[in-house]
């Protein structure tokens, strides 16, 4: 067990040790911290509670990498803040605030003089495919970003980009 | 329940314990890499130790102790550098301690005979830099991969020189070149490449 009297440390210790029920409490504990840690950083970001999850299973995915022994909060928050980096680098460090509630909340006759695919085609072809996915096969965003291999991050990030072109594309024609 | 709570269900069912052998992982791409350019060497060259028929131990102890201890000193990196919240600062000024008695010689070899640049295996030398050298940087690159980089230029950068070193521990005992100037143009420079090349293309190949 680590010197430290962190609790991460302890409950680590313990999980290691066989105690299932430890290590329930120390994801518990660590989702907390990051969350408090990212939140931070990113102030109320929509996003926010994707990216603790992935930090937490990159914890979890990763936990081979803390030596026993060795305090548990630094390697966590090194975790932490390599996927906030990632994060800001997928968005292309824009200021985009993604509001998915609004990218999902097109109604279902918007568009429906409109020729979707043909639209659809001038996107770029990540978008256009966010876009199938998510708006016309129905799939959430985690769903929709494990077909293609990439984050849910990335994923919302595609759709909102994506619907933010169509509706240009749709104004344009409307002129 | 929230979703994450789900996760952390999720998560917690498989234990903390580690599964698989991370160790042999991370150790057997970089074995798999050496390996991969010993067989290369030994198939295509007849005489894969040339050099030490024609001059002896000597000079092989100057080249294999730099490349080794640069082999070594980058497997430590590289180990420290997958560990999320560990200080890889040391162990990348580390790298540079190989080249100083390099250097050393250099500048004897400079300021006694001159510059012992030719050779005329200096294209063989420099082709079997350019071949092998991405083999055990693609080794470095699995190998650190099966870790958890938070550093991928510095990472990149280490895999890239375990990539050069390998290179040249696989086919100096050929090289039957004596000159630290020609070590140091075919050897060093394009392990310095190699290490130019990782930090580049770090952040693409080690994300995770």
């Amino acid at each position: 067990m680590s010197s430290t009297g962190d609790a991460l440390d302890q409950l680590m210790a313990a999980a290691r040790a066989g105690d299932s029920a430890a290590y329930r409490h120390f994801l518990a504990e660590a989702a907390q911290r990051i969350r408090a840690r990212l939140a931070r950083k990113m102030g109320g970001d929509s996003e926010l509670e994707d990216l603790v999850q992935e930090c937490l299973i990159a914890v979890h995915d990763k936990r081979h990498t803390l030596d026993p022994g060795r305090p548990v909060a630094p390697w966590m928050y090194a975790i932490a803040n390599y996927k906030l980096i990632d994060h800001w680098r997928k968005r292309g460090r824009s200021p985009i605030e993604l509001d998915d509630e609004a990218d999902m909340a097109v109604a279902a006759d918007t568009m429906a003089a409109t020729d979707i695919e043909a639209l659809l085609e001038q996107l770029p072809e990540a978008q256009a495919q966010a876009i199938r996915l998510t708006h016309i096969e129905g799939l959430t965003n985690r769903e929709a970003g494990e077909r293609l291999g990439v984050g849910v991050s990335a994923m919302k990030l595609r759709v909102h980009r994506g619907m933010n072109r169509l509706k240009e594309l749709v104004d344009e024609q409307e002129q | 329940m929230t979703t994450t709570d789900d996760l952390l269900d999720r998560l917690s069912a498989d234990g903390a314990a580690t599964t698989g052998k991370p160790r042999l992982v991370f150790g057997g791409w970089l074995l798999g890499a050496a390996l991969l350019c010993a067989a290369g060497v030994s198939l295509l060259l007849s005489e894969a130790f040339y050099s030490v028929e024609l001059y002896g131990t000597g000079p092989m102890v100057v080249k294999w102790g730099f490349s080794l201890s640069l082999i070594l000193f980058c497997v430590i990196a590289l180990r420290t550098l997958g560990k999320p919240g560990r200080r890889g600062s040391l162990f990348l000024a580390l790298l540079a301690l190989p080249f100083a008695p390099i250097v050393a010689l250099l500048g004897l070899e400079l300021s006694t005979i001159g510059p012992m640049m030719d050779g005329p295996t200096w294209p063989r030398c420099l082709l079997a830099m350019a071949i092998m050298s991405p083999i055990g940087f693609a080794g470095a690159v699995l190998a650190v991969r099966s870790m958890a980089p938070t550093r991928l230029h510095s990472a990149g950068l280490v895999a890239g020189m375990f990539g050069g070193a390998l290179a040249m521990t696989a086919y100096a005992p050929f090289c039957p070149e004596l000159g630290m100037s020609f070590m140091t143009l075919y050897y060093c420079l394009p392990i310095l490449l190699m290490a130019g090349i990782g930090w580049m293309f770090g952040p693409r190949l080690l994300r995770w």
